[in-house]
């Protein structure tokens, strides 16, 4: 009786196709991200249990470095109107080349009378600890005339406040800088912060559950 | 493929030395792990640095007596922030009775506090004084999201409290 010959294939599996897959899939994700522009001032947030991505629209960040010092952010698309908007009621005149420096240029990191100088550098030549910052104190409210331009040049629509603190910052200065806010009539602010786990066993744990077990709805009241 | 053809050459005079011939075939299973190593790497890092935001509203400043928030006495837990790690806390009206913890702690006085208390009245008073950080301000509000308190406002200390935060510092030291 002959016996069926089993065959014995090759236990090495040609890997060449599985290696193409992984790096033409990391080619693709390193091509994919956004980088983070080399940050001029370091901020380190700190951490909240908070799960509310920030918004990435329509925003005004003031941001506090860690020496307490203010810098003012944007959304790109809003900085040519601002700025009209700074000149209209500041009494002050920005040339065509100055506008499309400040558009240009990463934060306003400077008092207003220094600004046309501070948008002509380089972001090379920036360095967080040699700005002087913006002037929040009561005499010299310059965050509020930004904050009162941004304000303004939206016309009503929605914009979305972002304080983004270092967790060494002094309360003192946001304290300043919430006032400036208040000035301007603006009450509601979304805190910059890292995501951290909510604690095990507490109420907000809790009632996270049960919004799972609701299936995603909140509770009703 | 990785692989060459190698033509199998036996035309080869005597005395000629055989060469050991190599396979040229390459195993590619610790690149092909190095590959996904770096793309979960790359992953983890991408989704992590998503910063999030936590929603603060500020009351309107008033000048007038009558628009203020009344807080009923029995209700009301006052948290100070003070430096280095330091949290004062009192109940209701009196800052004499004024007790010293910490942000660890102060999660079980908070919770104390709001099973002790009708919903309706509780109110945390939160007074961050002059050399409290930032985030010490955001851990108290952080606090009051994972104890699930309704009702809470930020407020400046009076400077009877804050003589009297300094008063304790200087007793334990704290520069």
């Amino acid at each position: 009786m002959g016996r069926a010959k089993i065959k014995r294939g090759s236990t090495t599996v040609d890997m060449t196709p599985m290696c193409d897959v992984a790096f033409l899939l990391l080619t693709f994700f390193i091509l994919a991200a956004k980088f983070k522009p080399p940050a001029a001032i370091k901020v380190v947030t700190p951490l909240s249990v908070s799960n509310k991505v920030a918004p990435q629209k329509d925003f005004l960040m003031v941001t506090i470095s860690k020496d307490n010092k203010v810098f003012l952010d944007m959304d790109p698309a809003l900085k040519g109107d601002v700025l009209d908007e700074l000149a209209k009621e500041r009494n002050l005149s920005f040339s065509a080349q100055d506008k499309q420096n400040f558009i240009n240029a990463q934060f306003v990191g400077v008092p207003i009378s220094q600004l046309k100088q501070f948008d002509e550098l380089k972001p090379e030549q920036i360095k967080g600890t040699d700005l002087p910052g913006i002037p929040v104190d009561s005499t010299n409210d310059e965050l509020q005339a930004w904050i009162s331009a941004a304000v303004n040049a939206q016309m009503g629509q929605r914009l979305n406040f972002l304080i983004k603190g270092d967790a060494t910052s002094k309360y003192s200065t946001f304290s300043q800088v919430i006032d400036a806010f208040k000035k301007n009539d603006q009450y509601k602010y979304d805190l910059v912060t890292t995501s951290e786990q909510v604690p095990e066993g507490s109420e907000l744990y809790k009632k996270n559950i049960e919004e799972q077990l609701n299936g995603g709805k909140k509770p009703t009241e | 493929m990785a692989e060459m053809e190698v033509k199998e050459s036996s035309k080869k005079g005597p005395g000629v030395k055989k060469s050991k011939k190599h396979s040229t075939r390459v195993d590619l299973t610790p690149m092909v792990d190095l590959g996904f190593l770096l793309i979960t790497f790359f992953i983890f890092t991408t989704t992590v640095s998503q910063p999030t935001a936590m929603n603060l509203n500020m009351p309107k400043d008033t000048k007038d007596q009558q628009d203020l928030t009344k807080v009923k006495e029995s209700g009301s837990l006052t948290l100070l922030l003070g430096k280095q790690n330091v949290v004062y806390y009192y109940y209701g009206n009196d800052p004499s009775t004024m007790k010293t913890t910490n942000y660890k702690d102060v999660r079980d006085i908070i919770l104390k506090k709001k099973k002790s208390t009708p919903a309706a009245d509780l109110f945390i008073i939160i007074k961050p004084d002059k050399d409290a950080t930032y985030k010490d301000a955001v851990d108290i509000l952080d606090e009051m999201d994972i104890n699930d308190i309704p009702r809470y406002a930020m407020v400046d200390p009076t400077p009877d409290e804050y003589s009297k935060i300094q008063q304790t510092e200087q007793a334990n030291g704290i520069k």
